[in-house]
C-alpha cells in the first residue's frame, strides 16, 4: 500500500539560543541539539498511526514538521503527495492539526465565533453547516455560545478537535490530545478518534506517551527515543504476539 | 480575500466591544488632551511666523497629534499582532490555516488602523466643534499624503514585526522611530525651532514630510503643486521600504521556522 505520509532520512536539530548573541551567530558557529536523527517511516491511508515516546523524544517536532510549522534540515517528507518544504500550502489543505495547547483560541470570543473565524480563514464553503456538524461530533453544541474563557480543559481540547475537522481534511494530527484530561473526557476523545478512522476514513497520526491509549487505538506504533525511531510495528508485532506487554517493550526500547 | 478581511475585522470588533469601558476611556482621553492643547495654545499670545499659515499653534498641534497616532499604530500594530499571537498561542493556529502569513499580519492590523481613523476623526471633530479650528481643505492632496504615509509607516511596522519574529522582544526600530519622530518630526512644534545640526536629522524622517504635507493641505489650503516635494519624498520612502519590509518579513518567518522558534516568546 502506498503511504499517505512518507518520511525518509528526516533530520532536525535546533540551535541553542540563550540570547541575542546566539541568534546572530553564523549557523556554522552555533551550538545545536539533535531533535530528530534520520527518521524513516510511512503511514498508510485510513490508518491510526501512533508515535509513542517519552518527553523530549521528538514527537511534537515530527508532527510540526509534517504540519509545515517547522522546516526540516535534511531528508524528504511527503504528506498526501506534497513535499512539506516545496509545497507547504498544498500540505495545509490536506491536514488538520489539534494543537496540544488549549490556549490557541480567542478567550473573549465564544466557541462558535472562534470556529467561524477559523472557517473563514480556511476558505470553507457552507461554513455554518460544517460548524454545526463538528460541534455535534465533539458534543459542544450546547456550549457553543459560551465564551471560550469559560470552557473546561476537556471542552477546550474538544474545540481544538472541532477546529482541526473544520475543513474536513483527509489527514489529522493529534499531539497528546488527552494530556491532563479526566478519564471520562479522555475516553470521549478516544472514541472520536476511533470514529474518525473507522467511519469517516481519516488517517490519523497521534503523538502520545500514554501506553494504554496507544495500545487501544493504534493500528501501528512507532516508538521514538531521543530523536531516533527505535521500534515500529503493530501491537502484536511489537509484543511478539503478546508474549510481552507493551510496557515491557517500551521500557526495553527507551532510555531511562 | 474579502471574506478573510471581514473575518479579521469582525474578530477584532468583537474583542474590542467586549472591553466597553476601555473604548469610553479612549474617547474621554481624546477630549481631555484636545482641551489641554487648546488651553496651552492660549497661554502664548505670540504666534511664530512659521505657524501663522496654519492658523496658530492649536490647529498645528492637533494635526500633529492626530496623524502621529497613525505612525504609532503602524509601527506597533504588526509587531503586536505577532507578539500577541506568540504569547496567547493563537499564532500557530493561524499559521495552520489556508491563509498566507503576510495576509494574516496585514489583515490583523486593519482594525487598528480603522480604530485610529476613528480617534483622528474625534480629534478633528472636537477641535472643530468645541475649539473652533477651521479647515481649508485640499482633500485630494491630504488623501494622497495620507495613503503614502500609511504605506511608509506600515512598511516600518512590518520590519519591526520581522524583528519581533526573530528576537522576540526589545525591538529597537520601533523605539528609534517613535522617539526620533516625536522629538524631531514636528509633531508638537515646528522643526524650525530645532538647532540647525539637529534639524538635519528631521529630514531623514518620513513623518516630517507627512505632517508638513497634511498641514499644508488641511490648514493652509495648499494645492497639489505646493505639496509635490512631500509627495515625491514619501514616494521614495515607499519604493525603498515596502519591498524591503516584505523581504525581511519572509526571511524572518523562514528563520523562525528553521530555528523552531515560531511560537516562542
Amino acid at each position: 500500500m502506498e503511504g499517505i505520509i512518507k518520511i525518509r532520512g528526516l533530520r532536525k536539530r535546533f540551535p541553542v539560543i540563550k540570547g541575542y548573541r546566539d541568534i546572530l551567530l553564523h549557523p556554522t558557529r552555533r551550538r545545536y541539539v539533535e531533535a530528530l536523527e534520520g527518521i524513516d517511516m510511512e503511514v498508510n491511508p485510513q490508518e491510526l498511526f501512533c508515535i509513542l515516546g517519552p518527553n523530549g523524544a521528538g514527537k511534537t517536532t515530527l508532527i510540526k514538521i509534517l504540519a509545515t510549522l517547522i522546516l526540516p534540515d535534511e531528508g524528504e517528507v511527503w504528506v498526501g503527495g506534497a513535499e512539506v518544504r516545496r509545497e507547504p500550502e498544498k500540505v495545509k489543505r490536506l491536514v488538520g492539526f489539534a494543537l496540544t495547547t488549549e490556549r490557541s483560541f480567542y478567550y473573549r470570543l465564544t466557541g462558535l465565533q472562534n470556529l467561524r473565524f477559523f472557517a473563514y480563514l480556511n476558505d470553507i464553503k457552507e461554513s455554518s453547516l460544517r460548524i454545526k456538524n463538528v460541534l455535534e461530533l465533539t458534543e459542544l453544541t450546547q456550549v457553543a455560545d459560551r465564551r471560550f474563557a469559560t470552557y473546561s480543559a476537556g471542552m477546550r481540547q474538544m474545540l481544538g478537535i472541532a477546529r482541526a475537522l473544520l475543513a474536513d481534511p483527509p489527514i489529522l494530527f493529534f499531539d497528546e490530545p488527552t494530556k491532563s484530561l479526566d478519564p471520562i473526557s479522555a475516553s470521549r476523545i478516544r472514541e472520536i478518534l476511533k470514529r474518525l478512522v473507522r467511519r469517516e476514513g481519516k488517517t490519523i497520526l497521534l503523538a502520545t506517551h500514554n501506553l494504554e491509549e496507544a495500545e487501544n487505538l493504534a493500528d501501528r506504533i512507532a516508538i521514538l527515543d531521543r530523536g531516533k525511531r527505535v521500534a515500529l510495528g503493530t501491537v502484536s508485532q511489537l509484543t511478539h504476539n503478546h508474549r510481552f506487554s507493551l510496557e515491557q517493550v517500551y521500557k526495553s526500547k527507551v532510555s531511562a | 480575500m474579502l471574506r478573510k478581511l471581514f473575518a479579521f475585522l469582525y474578530r477584532d470588533f468583537l474583542i474590542a466591544i467586549s472591553y466597553k469601558f476601555g473604548f469610553l476611556l479612549t474617547l474621554g482621553g481624546i477630549l481631555f488632551s484636545t482641551a489641554g492643547f487648546f488651553f496651552l495654545s492660549r497661554l502664548f499670545e505670540y504666534t511664530p511666523s512659521s505657524l501663522k499659515i496654519y492658523g496658530g499653534y492649536f490647529p498645528f498641534v492637533i494635526i500633529g497629534i492626530a496623524f502621529s497616532d497613525y505612525m504609532m499604530t503602524a509601527l506597533h500594530s504588526f509587531s503586536s499582532t505577532i507578539r500577541e499571537g506568540q504569547v496567547t498561542g493563537t499564532l500557530e493556529a493561524l499559521l495552520l490555516t489556508r491563509t498566507k502569513v503576510s495576509t494574516i499580519v496585514l489583515f490583523s492590523s486593519v482594525f487598528s488602523f480603522l480604530f485610529t481613523t476613528l480617534r483622528v476623526f474625534f480629534y478633528l471633530l472636537f477641535g472643530t466643534l468645541l475649539f473652533g479650528i477651521s479647515f481649508k481643505g485640499n482633500l485630494l492632496g491630504a488623501i494622497i499624503i495620507f495613503i503614502l504615509t500609511i504605506i511608509v509607516f506600515a512598511s516600518l511596522g512590518i520590519i519591526s514585526a520581522s524583528f519581533i519574529m526573530v528576537f522576540k522582544r526589545g525591538d529597537p526600530l520601533s523605539w528609534i522611530f517613535t522617539s526620533a519622530s516625536t522629538l524631531l518630526g514636528g509633531v508638537f512644534y515646528p522643526i524650525s525651532v530645532l538647532p540647525g545640526w539637529l534639524r538635519n536629522f528631521s529630514f531623514i524622517l518620513p513623518i516630517t514630510y507627512s505632517l508638513k504635507g497634511i498641514r499644508m493641505c488641511l490648514l493652509a489650503g495648499a494645492g497639489l503643486r505646493d505639496i509635490l516635494p512631500q509627495i515625491l519624498v514619501l514616494s521614495g520612502f515607499v519604493i525603498v521600504l515596502f519591498p524591503l519590509s516584505l523581504f525581511l518579513f519572509k526571511s524572518a518567518i523562514d528563520r523562525a521556522k528553521k530555528d523552531g522558534t515560531l511560537t516562542q516568546y
